[in-house]
């Protein structure tokens, strides 16, 4: 899949500037951003829901809708509704009938954990139930790339969890998963790699790892008996740029957490039950976010 | 084209308890009260008996609300929901989603106008020939799919909390206008020529020359169709007018680019408003 230079503009507003992005068969991609940052808009011009104003987009080697006709690229939708008045198994047999190569209707309702409410009516499911019902009419569509908009805005901690177990079960088998989401910790656990989309544009793509070191910054914290020159001291370490100290607590942030400690551990310090933090997904997203140079 | 999809149409409108009230019930309902009270007066020549030209008032008035309410309010409502994004998003074209509907839509007015029919037969005793009684039941069901068009600009116009009253409102003027309430015959000369630019008027007009014997004029079936025509027109320009509802929560807020929380809670979009 790929897009090249695609701009959106909706009025005066640029939802989308020059976006390029290049996903590869059988990849897990996250594309992460906040409310505004062009990702619902890079859905659309994905699934042909929406033309792009300039640039190019391929889904599998063909334009978006005709990957959409032939079954290639399904989606579950951030605002999608469901056909009111029909039951769970009678809307998933109309996406099995509309797409070519269809999972069978029960195989889906399984993967969605939806098997005992086969027959309840749309409209009378739960949000979680109503979700897992939006990702089994594009799971039904049995595609090479399955796109999930903000697929668990709606779901409590046990939903989620049942959702992206649902999930990696589906992607492990060589299929190609691209999700947009603000929920940060999905990411590191779910994506091989996010693409972080800011003001229209990707500001920065890599590994969920990379991701974090690009823009984070690991914590040290130890506790130590202050004295006047340990600040100074702290200060010095190579590789602290923020020192705070509070009562025996001291933490340091780091962007070379390797070399601060060979150096706290050779100094004079007398520190002990130190811990270091990895840097959180939610910081560097925030960092990367708040200025995108 | 998918058959699947409108079998499914079909059931859906067939779940819905409204659909039997206010277009087969309400009819037969008027059709009895209205034939008891002014069905056995003294017919001048030329003219249909009372029993006839209400039935034929009230199998037009039953069709006609048969379909605007399963096409405007429907769509409306499926807009809003989201659920036509989410069929855009699928492997069916909007003209047979639309063919679709239509199509389910008009079957519903079949019922409507045959049970009036049979409710005049047997309890009035309203006798016409098989011949009559097939050409007025097809051209009137024929003539009822105008209102489909009405029903789908309607639906892609307005938003699903004005589309219900917006058009049972229009339904209801256009059936007093149109001579279905009140023998079009006692109608003011100026109001008369009015009520002959209706749909509905015209509509009913099929039925009652076909009942009388003789061919619906060729006016009755200009106006229908410029009023289909015109309708359709009116429909295209509603479904590709830019900012629907749907597609206005896919524009990003200005204020947004400058966000730097994420916390779920500041994140959540609004439900979809819809049109004022």
């Amino acid at each position: 899949m790929s897009l090249g230079g695609v701009d959106k503009n909706y009025g005066p507003v640029a939802a989308v500037r020059e976006l390029n992005l290049q996903i590869d068969r059988g990849e897990t991609v996250a594309l992460l951003g906040p409310n505004g940052a062009g990702k619902s808009t890079t859905v659309a011009v994905m699934l042909g829901l929406t033309a792009p104003d300039a640039g190019h987009v391929a889904i599998c080697g063909t334009a978006p809708r005709a990957a959409v006709l032939r079954g290639r690229i399904a989606a579950m939708l951030q605002d999608a509704g469901f056909m009111p008045g029909v039951t769970v198994s009678e809307l998933l047999t109309l996406g099995s009938r509309l797409y070519p190569h269809p999972l069978g209707v029960g195989e889906t309702l399984e993967l969605a954990q939806l098997s005992t409410l086969a027959r309840r009516r749309v409209n009378r499911l739960s949000g979680g139930q109503s979700q897992r019902l939006r990702f089994a009419l594009a799971a039904v569509a049995n595609p090479e790339v399955l796109v999930l908009d903000e697929p668990t805005t709606a779901l409590d901690v046990t939903g989620r969890a049942e959702f992206w177990q649902a999930m990696r079960a589906y992607s492990s088998t060589g299929r190609t998963l691209l999700f947009a989401t603000h929920y940060l910790e999905e990411v590191s656990e779910n994506a091989g790699r996010a693409v972080v989309m800011m003001g229209g544009s990707v500001i920065a793509d890599g590994t969920p790892e990379a991701i974090r070191r690009l823009a984070g910054l690991s914590t040290i914290r130890f506790s130590l008996d202050p004295d006047a020159g340990a600040r100074r001291q702290l200060e010095a370490l190579p590789g602290a740029c923020d020192v705070e100290l509070s009562g025996n607590r001291a933490s340091v942030r780091t962007g070379d957490p390797d070399t601060t400690i060979r150096a706290l551990v050779a100094s004079t310090i007398a520190w002990r039950n130190l811990e270091v933090a990895a840097p959180t997904l939610d910081d560097s997203f925030r960092i990367l976010t708040k200025d995108p140079s | 084209m998918s058959t699947h999809f409108l079998r499914l149409e079909i059931i859906r409108m067939l779940r819905d308890p409204k659909y039997l009230a206010l277009a087969v019930l309400a009819p037969i309902g008027f059709y009895l009260l209205f034939a008891t009270l002014f069905g056995g007066g003294p017919v001048q020549p030329g003219q249909l008996k009372g029993t006839v030209e209400i039935m034929v008032a009230m199998a037009a008035y039953g069709a006609i609300w048969a379909v605007l309410s399963t096409t405007a309010p429907r769509i409306a409502e499926e807009r809003q929901i989201g659920w036509l994004q989410q069929l855009h998003a699928m492997p069916l074209p909007t003209s047979q989603v639309l063919f679709a509907k239509v199509a389910a839509s008009v079957a519903t007015a079949l019922p409507a106008i045959v049970l009036v029919c049979t409710t005049a037969a047997l309890l009035k005793g309203v006798a016409l020939t098989p011949g009559q009684w097939l050409a007025l039941t097809g051209a009137m069901w024929a003539g009822s799919s105008v209102f489909a068009a009405l029903g789908i600009a309607i639906g892609y116009a307005l938003g699903a909390d004005s589309a219900y009253p917006v058009s049972y409102g229009l339904y209801m003027a256009m059936s007093a206008m149109g001579g279905l309430w009140v023998p079009p015959a006692i109608l003011p000369s100026g109001m008369a020529s009015f009520a002959h630019a209706l749909p509905t008027y015209q509509l009913a007009s099929l039925g009652w020359r076909i009942a009388a014997g003789q061919r619906p004029t060729l006016s009755s079936i200009a106006v229908l169709a410029a009023w289909g025509l015109g309708l359709s027109g009116v429909a295209v320009l509603a479904y590709r007018r830019p900012g629907m509802p749907v597609r206005r929560r896919r524009r990003p807020a200005l204020s947004t680019t400058t966000l730097s929380t994420t916390a779920p809670s500041t994140t959540a979009p609004s439900t979809t408003v819809p049109d004022a």
